[in-house]
């Protein structure tokens, strides 16, 4: 009874929730970025050996977002975390020009498990702050994100450190899980 | 067995799906129309006009209407993020390009990029339905006039109409998608289509 209300108040109330896995290469930011929504600080990170979770509030949206280890031997675990998620959010390191093939293997094999078959694609092209860093339409052309066909995409511009582009992806993300935003 | 049949059936009875690409330079409203064909066709409430942001990407629409399945695809139109049409092309059944009628000094860009879409051979014989959109805004130019400024010169063979509508408001829009399925389903694209997916295998 108590959960019925709970789901009406929020019903009614529009507080929706939503899980986010935010997944990418290891030093893509991932971690950076996680704590840069949450506390709209910069906090300093070390690898990620595992997940980082936090909730963050925003657009009426309770984001429960996931920041999983980037590194090459742990991104076979990444699938254990893809029930039930509404969204990923590929986190790129814009001015790794090296790894982008990489970046886009891995981004492409992502799409191709069953289990995130309805989330929509946020791509945040990041690191923008520092030279040399591929602009949204190269990232485009490098992650080869017109293949994407049959779902939601979208590219934002971001800088961590300076916490740009960030929001603008959550106000993407908050109006395409909209019920019948999708 | 029973797949056999439930193929069988499905051959015989589904309604084909066509892909629309909506195109159009940036600030045309091809976000709006996609939402309104949301709430015009499905029982989902589009987003309001107000909340919609530049497209830096892909929205998609799924919709019903005329009794054929529409799945519209709706890129990103500013400059930089044009060279993503292409790689949609060939898939597409057909084409909705936007023009923002209240705007004449986007006209010049507008002709441009339409010419460049019509000239790619991907896209060969896709029916091309031209808006003339915002006929809200008291200052919008007519179908008449748009066709006199784009004076369009690649359109050959292709199957053509200009319609004014509000994406805003709605006026003209279920006119529009009627025409377009009815050349959708009898053009030679759609046969063609239809043919190179039979022979790679899905629908």
């Amino acid at each position: 009874m108590g959960i019925l209300f709970t789901r009406m108040f929020s019903s009614l109330f529009g507080n929706r929730e939503a899980r986010i896995l935010v997944l990418g290469l290891d030093n893509a930011g991932k971690t950076t970025i996680l704590y840069r929504l949450q506390m709209g600080e910069v906090v300093s990170t070390i690898p990620t050996i595992g997940f980082n979770v936090e909730t963050v509030q925003y657009n009426n949206i309770k984001f429960q977002v996931w920041d999983l280890g980037g590194q090459t031997s742990i991104r076979p675990y990444w699938r254990c975390y893809f029930p039930n998620t509404q969204a990923v959010i590929y986190v790129v390191d814009s001015s790794d020009t090296d790894r982008l093939v990489t970046a886009k293997d891995e981004f492409h094999a992502i799409l191709e498990e069953e289990e995130l078959k309805g989330a929509v694609v946020l791509v945040f092209a990041n690191k923008q702050d520092l030279p040399g860093a591929l602009d949204d339409a190269a990232i485009t052309e490098a992650l080869e994100l017109h293949k994407i066909k049959s779902r939601q995409w979208a590219i934002f511009k971001t800088s961590a450190i300076k916490g740009e582009g960030l929001f603008e992806g959550l106000d993407w993300l908050s109006n395409t899980l909209k019920p019948g935003g999708g | 067995m029973f797949s056999l049949f439930y193929g069988l059936w499905n051959y015989m009875f589904s309604k084909t799906e066509f892909h629309v690409l909506i195109l159009g330079v940036d600030k045309a409203g091809k976000t709006t129309l996609l939402e309104k064909l949301k709430s015009l066709y499905s029982n989902l409430e589009g987003l309001p006009p107000d909340r919609i942001v530049p497209t830096v990407g892909l929205n998609i629409g799924r919709v019903e209407a005329s009794n054929a399945k529409l799945v519209f695809w709706d890129l990103g139109g500013q400059i930089g993020l044009r060279t993503i049409w292409e790689k949609y092309y060939e898939e597409a059944h057909a084409i909705v390009y936007v023009i923002d009628a209240g705007c004449s000094s986007s006209f010049e860009d507008s002709k441009s990029a339409l010419g460049k879409v019509l000239r790619h051979e991907d896209l060969q014989g896709a029916p091309l339905l031209i808006l003339a959109n915002k006929q809200d805004l008291p200052g919008a130019v007519s179908t008449e006039e748009l066709v006199r400024y784009l004076d369009l010169k690649e359109l050959n063979e292709r199957l053509y109409m200009f319609e004014a509508v509000s994406a805003y408001n709605g006026t003209g829009i279920k006119f529009a998608i009627d025409w377009l399925v009815d050349v959708m389903e009898r053009s030679k694209r759609t046969e063609m289509l239809r043919v190179r997916a039979g022979v790679t295998g899905h629908v």
